[in-house]
């Protein structure tokens, strides 16, 4: 177990620089032009302005030569400021604790009620309950986030008045559950599919055919050695897309008008301050990257069956 | 980005398992092919979707064949006007017939779909029998290319490629501008493809008959089309008809941020995001495109569901 972290984590490193290397050289070298361009309103940037900024950001650096900036920079935990001088990291600190419980509010949707119809419909396989939760995730699978989104916006904020259409500042617990619900709403389909399948599958296996002839009553047979083994690849997938959905949360911040890490990034990319959408960006492909990590190992202690060389 | 393409390709995607049926002799034990059409066959999820599908396909390729009106006659006096006899969806801000370009934007849908799957699974079918077919130095590789490309949260990825590259095209025509996000797309979405068709053959690569055909001189390429290839298609297949409808779903969604398709192209997605601020005063401009576009994934996911179930023998 300790070499395969250890050598997972060896591998993670190639992958984080190329990564890296890609988002670097999408963002400050495939626009082309002057990012500093349309920076001071009507009139044109003044010559020194623009001489200073691009003497500031290293832009008249060889491609290379600003990407190994960027890393030393990034490795000693500093991420710069952005075109307005103002630090990266400010504008990060004040952007994720939104974002944080927002996908948690969305991970805890997905599982309670993913892996509720999951279970549900598996144990009553065929029946008329199975039947319309297959038909229900495969509506849910079939709507764009974005349609989802405006759907709820509309029936619950605009025609019932229910909630708020859009979030207030600070961004209230309460206030996030309907976003949350939205942003969940695509994963706790596959959620559901995917216990459905695992429980039916783990139905016919020979431990539970066992326990039941042992005479266990069905309620320990379904719950300790069903749902137990069952919940191995759910798990890992509900793992996995913790670090997804923050990228998600990118359209489901926009409908409601939360200002999230999502909100942060695609501002930035609108206004081409590259400053901020690189270290932004890294930092989602990092999250994303640790928790598929944690995932894989989390799989091995969750399933001694699986052994790691 | 002509229209024969998208027929072939779809008709391959939809019945590709009717040919195979017919290959082999019917004096054999039925294969897997046969065994899957048999069982596509019972299903009337399949049949719906594939009416569904027809309609979209037909929609796509002709669409004079469903509105006489102009998608791009805009009259400004009639803007937002509601649906009447007249125009049966309403008027969207431009004041141009919603309906007709509810229906014209099916073609972007369709095709962004189709070929983003055939590019993805053509390139990751090369990568992944490259890999898996060569092992060592190679598979790692193109494991490692392919983990780059993964490392990257899709949509964000898609955003990131898509913002930096439109500034730099000027005045971009309707072909290039979807064939740039087909190209982004499929970028993004060929290392599944590449995983699943390398363990798909490495599953098969020690087979006897493989054994077999290498032990009498078979070249590397006999081996990979004829013994390889057929006997690890199955999977590939599942994942990409499963995949078509979320490519659709993508496509829309980068268009509704603004990134993806633009203004020449009719898209549902364009259509969508023109009217978000009229969410209260005119939802019927944004209402019509939405239904045709989750009824599209729709289809397209139940599609892909059937043939999982046909195909992978662990759910019958």
């Amino acid at each position: 177990m300790g070499r395969y972290t250890i050598r997972r984590l060896l591998q993670l490193i190639p992958v984080l620089l190329g990564t890296t290397f890609l988002i670097n050289f999408m963002v400050w070298q495939l626009p082309g032009g002057n990012p500093f361009a349309n920076r001071c309103g009507d009139r044109p940037c003044p010559e020194a302005f623009v001489a200073a900024m691009t003497e500031q950001f290293g832009l008249n650096d060889p491609f290379w030569l600003q990407y190994l900036k960027y890393l030393t920079n990034v490795l000693q935990g500093n991420l710069g400021v952005n075109f307005n001088q103002v630090p990266v990291i400010d504008l990060i600190k004040l952007a994720y604790p939104t974002t944080i419980k927002l996908a948690l509010l969305a991970v805890a949707i997905e599982a309670v009620v993913g892996i509720g119809l999951g279970v549900i419909s598996g144990l009553k396989k065929g029946g008329f309950f199975d039947s319309s939760i297959t038909i229900f995730t495969l509506f849910l699978l079939s709507l764009p986030v974005f349609v989802t989104g405006f759907t709820l916006q509309w029936i619950l904020g605009i025609q019932l008045g229910i909630i708020n259409p859009t979030v207030s500042a600070g961004a209230p617990w309460s206030e996030l559950i309907v976003p949350a619900i939205v942003l969940a709403s695509l994963n706790m389909a596959f959620t559901t599919r995917l216990t459905r399948t695992s429980i039916v599958e783990n139905f016919r296996a020979d431990y539970v055919r066992t326990a039941v002839a042992k005479g266990l009553p069905r309620r320990r047979v379904v719950g300790i050695h069903l749902l137990r083994n069952s919940a191995i690849p759910v798990v890992t997938f509900l793992g996995t897309e913790i670090g997804a959905l923050m990228g998600g949360a990118i359209v489901t911040e926009g409908i409601f008008n939360i200002t999230g890490i999502g909100g942060l990034l695609f501002g930035s990319i609108g206004r081409r301050d590259y400053t901020v959408v690189v270290p932004v960006a890294t930092l989602l492909v990092v999250v994303y990257l640790l928790a598929n990590l944690l995932v894989d190992l989390l799989y091995g202690v969750l399933d001694p069956r699986i052994r790691y060389e | 980005m002509s229209d024969p393409v998208t027929i072939q390709t779809a008709g391959v995607a939809a019945g590709g398992e009717v040919q195979e049926t017919t290959a082999p002799g019917s004096g054999k034990p039925r294969s897997l092919w046969q065994d899957a059409w048999a069982e596509l066959r019972k299903q009337p999820l399949f049949w719906i979707s594939l009416a569904l599908l027809a309609v979209f396909i037909v929609m796509a390729i002709f669409p004079q064949l469903f509105t006489g009106k102009d998608p791009a006659f805009a009259e400004l006096r009639r803007s937002l006007e509601p649906p009447s006899a007249a125009a049966w969806f309403g008027y969207d801000l431009q004041g141009r017939d919603v309906y007709a370009r509810t229906i014209y934007g099916a073609r972007a849908s369709v095709v962004v779909g189709v070929l983003t799957t055939v590019l993805a699974v053509l390139v990751g079918v090369i990568m992944g029998v490259i890999g898996g077919f060569a092992g060592g130095w190679v598979d790692s590789l193109t494991s490692r290319i392919g983990e780059i490309f993964i490392g990257v949260p899709y949509l964000l990825g898609a955003i990131l490629i898509l913002s930096t590259v439109a500034p730099a095209q000027e005045n971009p025509g309707a072909v290039l501008i979807t064939a740039v996000v087909i190209i982004v797309l499929s970028v993004l979405s060929w290392p599944i493809v590449a995983r699943i068709a390398r363990s798909s053959l490495l599953s098969v690569k020690h087979a006897d008959y493989v054994l077999a055909a290498r032990a009498l001189g078979a070249s590397p390429g006999r081996i990979i089309f004829r013994h390889l290839l057929p006997n690890s298609l199955a999977p590939i297949i599942v994942v990409a008809t499963i995949s078509m409808g979320s490519y659709i779903s993508a496509e829309a969604t980068l268009s509704f941020l603004g990134v993806g398709l633009r203004a020449p192209v009719i898209s549902w997605g364009i259509a969508i995001a023109d009217h978000t601020d009229y969410l209260r005063t005119a939802l019927h401009a944004m209402l019509f495109p939405s239904i045709f576009l989750s009824v599209c994934v729709l289809a397209f996911v139940m599609l892909g569901d059937a043939v999982r179930s046909a195909l992978d023998p662990k759910l019958r």
